[in-house]
């Protein structure tokens, strides 16, 4: 595994958010986690990410426990976290934002690529490379935020809400963004209000319910199962 | 106002800029990575001054080495300020105001301890002699002290924009949750800022020295007008913090010479209240998204 969340609570000072929830990430798959607003979704990623403590349980990536360890050293042992709503550096410029991204790396040439790969992936960030972050469109932001995040040059990239607020077409371009990643071997863990499309995008899923998993397995079963299809899918 | 008087003037404001400036783009830099005034800023400026008191009159250094030493000095101070107080205040904005303004009190006391409170210090002006630009007459110690100023504020503007931890900085003061999630190190950074900060006041107050009346209590002006400067800039701005002490400068410069300096001080804030009628987030000052 290489993520893996044993009986994890989260607190936000009193009140449970997240009540000992366990879950497992292999290497090279897409994991959502899906679930109504409040369910904890965002805190769970927030928590991986060392943004937030978790009260009780274990969380290990690669091996290695991370629960307290400080976000800037879990993005080291590589983590990217790609916040819920992109949160971009709106007065740096596009090409700013990657070299953020690229922090806390020292290879020259391996930046050098990094960039390429995220110019790749978004040919509309290498147009916009001079502009300012903050007065890109939201699909582009989301771009820039996901390559942000690659450039980080990471083993697990946690998204949080990724087609969030972006129009149709925008959600297909950044479904088509994860299924490339996907391809390319990176690991994903999606979060989405969007069940439809982050069962369509993921080979497992977690359906959070205040705090608690209410239902995992495959994302196929998932898709078929009648209580899923009624909550999330609206069928 | 006859030409030379003008003239005169006109220079006085640069200088008065400068200073304001140097003090006013540390206050809002360290309050844009911290969220939180440092109440001790003027102080800064006074430990600068003194510095070259200490050194350059009592020690019998080169002028120049003292006003060198009383960067890296105060911005030592700033760094110190970072761990003692921020570090702990955390996200306090309260325990972070009385702290940091305990901090100013105490500093004053030491200085008054150790070299006295009663009569202001007496500094041999290094540059003697004064420019005669047309019919004026302006002391050159005056003078220089724009361009060492102008030249702070570029190395500044330059790390900002240039180097990678100046953009890391950069990069917290916008967002320093998106910052963490970079590997950029938080608390490093608000180090920074306040090493920076104490640096371009320590470097202020250090060119004042000769021309200012140097005693413990030399802060209190500063830091009021810094933090008009700073409202009027749009508090995390440096380059409206830069904007609005040329104004408040020339305010202050010409309606003293005009009047009187207690006056000067009201038009000042009175520009500060029209500007926040007309702008609340200060001339640059960015909206919340």
């Amino acid at each position: 595994m290489l993520l893996e969340l044993k009986d994890v609570w989260i607190h936000y000072h009193k009140v449970a958010a997240v009540k000992g929830i366990s879950i497992a990430v292999e290497e090279g798959g897409i994991v959502t986690l899906i679930g109504a607003n409040g369910a904890g979704k965002s805190t769970t990623l927030r928590t991986i990410s060392g943004l937030k403590r978790a009260s009780a349980g274990e969380i290990e990536f690669a091996g290695e426990r991370i629960d307290r360890v400080a976000p800037e050293k879990v993005t080291k042992m590589g983590i990217a976290h790609v916040p819920e709503g992109r949160r971009v550096f709106p007065y740096m410029s596009v090409v700013e934002n990657l070299e953020m991204g690229a922090y806390l790396r020292t290879d020259k040439r391996a930046i050098e690529k990094g960039y390429e790969e995220v110019f790749e992936h978004f040919p509309r960030l290498r147009e916009r490379r001079k502009q300012q972050a903050g007065t890109l469109s939201g699909g582009e932001q989301q771009m820039l935020a996901i390559g942000r995040a690659l450039m980080t040059d990471p083993k697990l990239i946690l998204m949080d809400e990724p087609s969030l607020g972006l129009s149709p077409i925008m959600c297909r371009e950044i479904a088509k963004i994860i299924r490339d990643l996907h391809q390319a071997g990176r690991t994903i863990v999606l979060v989405e209000q969007n069940a439809r499309l982050a069962l369509a995008l993921a080979q497992k899923g977690y359906v959070l319910e205040t705090g608690r998993i209410a239902l995992e397995g495959d994302a196929k079963d998932l898709r078929e199962n009648e209580q899923v299809k009624r909550t999330y899918l609206g069928m | 106002m006859d030409s030379a008087t003008l003239i005169q003037t006109l220079l006085n404001s640069v200088v008065t800029s400068s200073v304001y400036a140097l003090v006013a783009v540390g206050l809002a830099m360290a309050f844009g990575v911290m969220k939180m005034a440092n109440f001790a800023h003027g102080e800064f400026f006074m430990v600068g001054a003194y510095t070259v008191y200490v050194l350059y009159q009592l020690g019998g250094f080169n002028f120049w080495v003292a006003v060198a030493l009383a960067i890296p000095i105060v911005a030592l101070l700033g760094v110190a300020t970072e761990r003692i107080i921020f570090r702990q205040t955390g996200a306090n904005i309260l325990a972070g105001f009385m702290a940091t303004v305990a901090l100013g009190f105490v500093l004053q006391v030491a200085v008054g301890r150790i070299w006295g409170v009663g009569l202001m210090k007496r500094i041999d002006t290094p540059y003697m002699g004064a420019a005669d630009i047309g019919d004026a007459h302006v002391g050159w110690q005056r003078l220089l002290v724009i361009p060492c100023a102008i030249a702070m504020l570029i190395a500044l503007r330059y790390f900002l924009y240039n180097a990678k931890l100046g953009k890391a900085l950069r990069a917290c003061a916008q967002d320093p949750e998106a910052a963490a999630l970079q590997g950029i190190n938080i608390r490093n950074m608000t180090m920074l800022a306040m090493a920076l900060a104490g640096a371009s006041a320590g470097l202020a107050g250090a060119l004042m020295a000769p021309i200012a009346a140097i005693t413990p209590y030399m802060g209190h002006g500063v830091i009021l007008i810094a933090f008009i400067v700073v409202v009027v800039g749009g508090m995390a701005s440096i380059g409206g913090a830069v904007i609005a002490a040329i104004i408040l400068g020339f305010i202050h410069t010409f309606v003293a010479t005009l009047t009187d300096s207690l006056i000067a001080t009201m038009v000042g804030v009175g520009f500060m209240a029209l500007t926040l009628v007309v702008r609340p987030q200060g001339l640059l000052g960015r909206e919340k998204s």
